[in-house]
């Protein structure tokens, strides 16, 4: 990341940090004592994340001071620069593979395991190899390659593990 | 010693059956394989075994992660060296010369040299552990919860500061927002459940194992997936086995780079990157010809490799010795260990001596594999890296999936993947290390049970936290290391420096 815009991603983390340490802090401090039971008052579970609450807070103002000296507190947020943040390859490249390790995770334990793997192998696949400005029924020799090496790998990947490893599978 | 030795030589015999020489071989070469991959690191690659390995007798389940953990790391140089992209972090130092001598017409000959100095860098660290774990070990049975308290404070502290050296306060937000991690769940003492919000998962706790596979596997997919792809072209590899009068030429280096790669080893979750890249800046500095270096110059690529590899051995000293790791793939060992009842720590040598010239004989034996199966299989697993990496990353993530699962059959611990996956993407584009948050998760607990502990000894007082021999001399480490870092330390060491020439 450029420095210009590493200090305005420290000016947001600065504030972000310190308000996770003070949050940390406060509800440390409400934990019980169990002193009602006659427990030592020094092994309250609040002692050490009140601790590190205090240090986060700490750090974070430390980064928030320095950020502010590097004028990262300018920031300028603007719709066409969202707009234009997504219309970078890269980050294009990120949300498909973001979108569709999420969307996996969500549908484990709710589809058969091995066709869930197959439909995430193969779509990942034809994501970033298909190309959508051309006709995709030309393109069929992918997508048979594709759906093949999908299926061929889940297999494998729930064979390997289930009956080599013994591991349950999700 | 000699005790040692025969200890060492009984522990070796019985490691020499088929099924174990067997194990020692694919776990090799997979830990290579793993190593040489863009988007796999040795630490999720010793993760993912961790957990597949979870049903296993103890002495072979840690085995085979030695035999992942050694061969990952040396299996990065491959594209290190072919490719200028280094497998694993521990391999950045080997692309400084080993990609120019491949450009030269020369790869084979870089990866011989890389792989020899593997080997004799993973010797070295291996008589360093035979050493230094029972000393260590022993000197450690001295100290109290005090002691520990500050070993976990400059553990993180050493970690975020030699992990960012460009920004360590970057370093010791991450390590203590791992420690603030490690928090979450029911602690120890009261069996109270912290910041769990009524959750009944959260009260479980943030398992370490989902968490490192989401901050070191699905991070790195995404990071992957971002780039643009990387057109590999495959270059000619002709002689790969190097002469042994050009490896002695650089005996002195060997011999350096082995003793700073396992002391840097040795420091709590610094890790192999940086074994690697302070020899090779060593070897620079001492070298009779440093114009070489950057220009493919073979003492370096021997320093880095030598380096890296010896820092592994150095990594597992303070696993065995304090039951704190000397880096993330170190981490997940001390994990596996813990999972199959092994209780590394000082008491590991009265408890169960046996254990450590076991790790010993295991790294012997991984060290050897490594170097059998890197001289005679170059050419035949280089064309794995020919694998599109839409291909591969699915795969990857797929196993991510399974190994976050494994452990405890929960869905949850896959959301932990995926969501400390995400953080750790967002924490490398924001150049905060990820290391010191993993050694805050896994110091969490020991930092708290220790800090309380020392606490009700001292009846409030923190004095007793200062006063201590040892606790002293750690807290004037950690005073040190933080100061020495700050801009007014440096240009006042500077002008004390410049006076005393003078």
């Amino acid at each position: 990341m450029e420095p210009k815009r590493m200090d305005k991603a420290d000016f947001v983390t600065s504030l972000f940090l310190s308000s996770l340490g003070l949050t940390v802090f406060v509800l440390s401090i409400r934990m019980p004592t169990f002193k009602e039971l006659g427990a030592n008052p020094y092994s309250a579970p609040g002692i050490v994340p009140a601790v590190l609450g205090i240090i986060l807070f700490i750090l974070g103002i430390v980064l928030l001071l320095r950020s502010i000296s590097r004028k990262g507190y300018y920031i300028k947020v603007s719709f066409n620069g969202i707009i234009s943040l997504f219309r970078r390859k890269s980050i294009r490249r990120l949300i498909i593979a973001l979108f569709l390790s999420i969307a996996y995770v969500q549908l484990l334990g709710k589809m058969n395991y091995f066709l869930l793997n197959s439909f995430y192998i193969l779509i990942f696949i034809l994501a970033y190899e298909l190309d959508f400005r051309q006709n995709i029924i030309k393109q069929k020799k992918k997508i048979i390659i594709a759906l093949s090496e999908a299926f061929l790998i889940a297999g494998s990947i729930a064979l390997v593990f289930q009956y080599i490893f013994l591991v349950r599978l999700p | 010693m000699l005790q040692g030795l025969s200890e060492l030589a009984i522990q070796l015999t019985q490691f020499l059956t088929p099924r174990y020489i067997f194990d020692i071989l694919w776990s090799t070469q997979l830990g290579i394989i793993v190593g040489m991959l863009p988007g796999l690191t040795a630490t999720m690659g010793v993760a993912l075994m961790t957990t597949l390995t979870y049903k296993f007798a103890t002495d072979h389940a840690v085995l085979i992660l030695i035999c992942m953990y050694v061969g990952a790391i040396f299996g990065g140089s491959r594209t290190a060296i072919l490719i200028n992209i280094p497998g694993t972090p521990a391999n950045a130092a080997t692309t400084v010369d080993g990609n120019p001598l491949s450009k030269q017409g020369r790869a084979g000959e870089a990866m011989g040299i890389a792989t020899t100095g593997s080997f004799l860098g993973s010797l070295f660290g291996m008589t360093m552990l035979a050493v230094f774990t029972p000393l260590l070990g022993n000197a450690a049975l001295n100290f109290l919860s005090f002691e520990f308290f500050w070993l976990t404070i400059f553990g993180i502290i050493i970690c975020g500061s030699l992990t960012a050296p460009k920004d360590p306060l970057k370093g010791w937000i991450s390590g203590f927002f791992g420690l603030f991690v490690a928090m979450i769940g029911m602690e120890g003492m009261h069996a109270y459940r912290r910041f769990s919000f009524g959750n009944v998962d959260l009260a479980g706790g943030i398992e370490l194992l989902p968490a490192m596979i989401g901050v070191f596997g699905f991070s790195e997919i995404l990071m992957v997936m971002k780039q643009p792809a990387i057109k590999i072209v495959s270059n000619k590899i002709e002689k790969v086995i190097p002469y042994p009068r050009e490896v002695l030429k650089y005996w002195g280096t060997i011999i350096r780079s082995g003793f700073i790669g396992t002391a840097i080893g040795a420091i709590p979750g610094v890790g192999e990157d940086i074994g690697a890249w302070v020899s090779y800046d060593f070897a620079k500095k001492t070298s009779k010809h440093p114009e070489e270096y950057g220009n493919g110059s073979i003492e370096g690529l021997m320093a880095a490799e030598t380096g890296n590899n010896a820092a592994v051995a150095g990594a597992i000293i303070p696993v065995l010795s304090l039951a704190i790791p000397g880096s993330a793939p170190a981490a997940v060992l001390l994990g596996a260990m813990l999972i199959h009842g092994i209780r590394p720590g000082p008491l590991l040598m009265i408890e169960n001596p046996e254990f450590v010239y076991q790790v010993v004989a295991m790294v012997l034996l991984a060290t050897c594999a490594m170097f059998i199966l890197g001289l005679l299989l170059i050419k035949a697993f280089v064309k794995i890296l020919l694998i599109p990496r839409q291909r591969l990353m699915p795969v990857i993530f797929s196993l991510c999936i399974i190994g976050a699962y494994a452990l405890s059959s929960r869905i949850f611990d896959i959301w932990i993947m995926a969501v400390f996956g995400i953080i750790g993407y967002g924490m490398k584009e924001m150049d905060y290390p990820v290391a010191p948050a993993v050694l805050g998760i896994i110091l969490g607990d020991l930092l708290d049970q220790n800090l309380r502990r020392s606490l009700i000894l001292s009846k409030g007082q923190i004095i007793p936290l200062f006063t201590r021999p040892i606790s002293f001399f750690l807290v004037l480490l950690i005073f040190f290391t933080i100061v020495s870092r700050m801009r007014w330390f440096k240009l006042l060491w500077e002008s004390v420096i410049t006076k005393v020439k003078k």
